[in-house]
């Protein structure tokens, strides 16, 4: 009874969705269609009979591919749940100079209403995707389109079959409709992987996406150097050097002083002593700021099992690497690990995190867990979002699950197959 | 005493020889790298060594690595640890095989020279000497609290000072106690951590070890 009830929605849904194939595939056909017949009804007589089916094929084919690749992607992301990625070139932004006039990326325009306008007609004629798109639309019919045609044809058989008379029309009613019932639940599966081959963004498009997104972490990486040594210029400028001047000055002072007053050149060399242990400790969190000294001396591991030790939560270090990575990995990744616990303490509320390191294939996974609040925010902007960033120079990633009430639970990924 | 100084700072390291011979004592040789180090400390079998963690070759923690090697080869040889910075993982690493004669101090401790002489007389003798910095970090990191708990806030602080290598009658002194009511809480506390009073001398620092190693 179920299994008959399962195969009655998968015929019915089938069906539907083998028409809407067609439908789609047969868009551009019509259009070609509509053309000959146009270029036949002006008739052989007229030497210009060509152009307007020309001029309608050229248009409708250019109009139609992009729209109905879109449509395509959108059945199969809703039928498979199969994404393809579109590929499509993507504006950038477009921002008005201080002459009053907008850029956008190609030329100037007097408005941003033309500048954008502008912009969209460059994209889209210089847009590889376009070569594609036209392929597709040309393949589809004869491949997915053929394929789908099948339960159709099956029911317009069996509409013709039973609707005339005598013994061949009947049988042929019958074949049409074991035809359509047979393939329904089938036909249309065969756009997905159709649509895969064809219609994913080209080598060309992948670099070019590729390009984007590595200028864009460049600039996010210089910017980052950036601050952070302007940081550590200040922190010296107003910190040590500060003092180290300070110092100079008590003791010169106290050199003066030696003969003349005893008691306060030895009550200056104290405060001397003083300010020079004050001075080292500021540089000692300036440096563990910068690159923890553990770190350099023992990597990674033992750098975190280090920071397990000094953090006020109780830490469970787990770690089945022994491995050496390059140092700017092992700062990104030890960084990382510093914020998620501190972000454990101060936002969440843990009491309790686990930390472990493996190797999974040819990749170095880090994973934080914690027991706290969870509600844990990669937004941009935040610490988290920076952390991805820093990840993603090395191709790494960053998946954090942190439902309301906990636990967060977060994990890096950096591939480390070359080193 | 016959002491053995290593460190890779031409500055430092000669500093740290006026410093020790104003002092009276006797550097009988120094060395600039892990090696070297390893090779003076097993071939001078000094009373007490002073041990920079960062040298070359590698710049990564040659010294301490030659310290606990020659401690592997010798038992108990004396060695105090100089570092720029301290961290808990290596505090542990050179107290872990229990046999005393170990001092951990960042490098500014020298400025009090008095008290660094002190500490590293304390080590020549067998004992800890820790810096405050260790010992405080030892005692607020987040592993430790289930033990702490079963101190008092009293016996807590005698361990620390303990644990930084003062004797019972410097501890009274630091405390404003008398060091017979010092030695009634040490009692107590080594009751608490399980250590026997079966007098293998080194008490003190099975205390501040058993501490450790109660995660």
């Amino acid at each position: 009874m179920r299994g008959m009830r399962s195969w009655v929605t998968s015929v019915g849904v089938g069906l539907v969705r083998a028409f809407a194939v067609v439908a789609v595939a047969l868009l551009v056909p019509v259009v070609w269609a509509a053309a000959v017949l146009l270029g036949i009804a002006w008739g052989p007589s007229n030497p210009w009979s060509w152009l307007a089916p020309a001029v309608l094929v050229g248009v409708g084919t250019l109009g139609l591919s992009r729209p109905v690749c879109r449509t395509v992607r959108f059945l199969v992301a809703r039928w498979s749940s199969t994404v393809i990625a579109s590929g499509y070139r993507r504006p950038g932004p477009v921002t008005q100079l201080t002459t009053g006039y907008w850029w956008n990326g190609f030329g100037y325009e007097r408005t941003d209403r033309d500048a954008v306008l502008d912009q969209k007609m460059r994209l889209r004629w210089r847009d590889p995707a376009n070569w594609r798109d036209l392929r597709f639309v040309v393949i589809l019919p004869v491949t997915a389109g053929l394929v789908a045609a099948v339960p159709p044809a099956g029911v317009a058989a069996a509409v013709l079959g039973f609707g005339g008379s005598g013994f061949l029309a009947n049988g042929v009613g019958v074949l049409g409709v074991a035809v359509a019932l047979g393939s329904a639940p089938y036909a249309w599966r065969s756009l997905e992987p159709v649509a895969v081959r064809f219609l994913r963004p080209s080598a060309a498009m992948t670099l070019a996406d590729r390009v984007d997104e590595l200028t864009a972490q460049r600039a996010d990486t210089t910017i980052a150097q950036a601050a952070e040594i302007r940081r550590i210029e200040r922190d010296l400028h107003d910190g040590a050097q500060a003092r180290l001047v300070a110092l100079g000055m008590s003791l010169a002072t106290a050199e003066k002083l030696m003969e003349r007053d005893p008691e306060r050149a030895k009550a200056l060399m104290r405060e001397a002593r003083t300010g020079a242990a004050t001075s080292l400790t500021e540089l000692r969190d300036l440096v563990q700021g910068i690159n923890p000294p553990v770190l350099n001396e023992r990597g990674l591991v033992d750098a975190v099992r280090a920071f397990a030790l000094d953090s006020p939560l109780e830490v469970r270090v787990e770690a089945d690497v022994e491995l050496r990575l390059e140092p700017p990995v092992e700062s990104a990744l030890y960084f990382g690990v510093v914020e998620l616990v501190t972000n454990a303490v101060k936002h969440a509320q843990a009491s309790r995190a686990r930390i472990s390191l493996t190797r999974t294939g040819p990749d170095l996974v880090v994973v934080v867990e914690d027991d706290g609040r969870g509600g844990a925010d990669p937004r941009s902007g935040g610490g988290l979002d920076g952390l991805r960033r820093r990840l993603a120079v090395f191709d790494g990633t960053l998946e954090i699950t942190s439902p309301a009430g906990g636990p967060t639970r977060a994990r890096m990924m950096v591939p480390c197959a070359s080193w | 005493m016959r002491i053995v100084v290593a460190e890779d700072l031409y500055l430092l390291r000669d500093g740290m020889v006026r410093l020790i011979e104003a002092y009276g004592h006797e550097v009988v040789a120094t060395a600039t790298t892990g090696p070297e180090t390893l090779a003076a400390l097993l071939k001078w079998r000094p009373d007490v060594a002073v041990v920079d963690v960062r040298m070359p070759p590698t710049q990564s923690d040659e010294g301490l690595r030659a310290a606990l090697a020659a401690r592997r080869e010798v038992p108990g040889l004396p060695v105090l640890i100089l570092s720029q910075h301290v961290e808990q993982l290596y505090a542990r690493e050179l107290l872990a095989d229990g046999a005393g004669g170990i001092g951990y101090f960042l490098k500014e401790s020298v400025f009090d020279a008095d008290q660094f002489m002190d500490a590293l007389e304390r080590v020549a003798a067998g004992g800890t000497a820790m810096d405050p910095a260790v010992i405080a970090k030892l005692f607020s990191s987040g592993s430790s609290n289930r033990l702490l708990e079963a101190l008092t806030e009293r016996e807590h602080a005698v361990l620390s000072l303990m644990a930084e290598g003062l004797s019972n009658a410097a501890i009274g002194q630091r405390l404003f106690l008398s060091e017979s009511a010092i030695s009634k809480y040490t009692t107590s506390m080594f009751g608490k951590l399980g250590i026997s009073d079966d007098d293998t001398g080194n008490r003190r620092v099975l205390a501040v070890l058993t501490y450790l190693n109660n995660p």
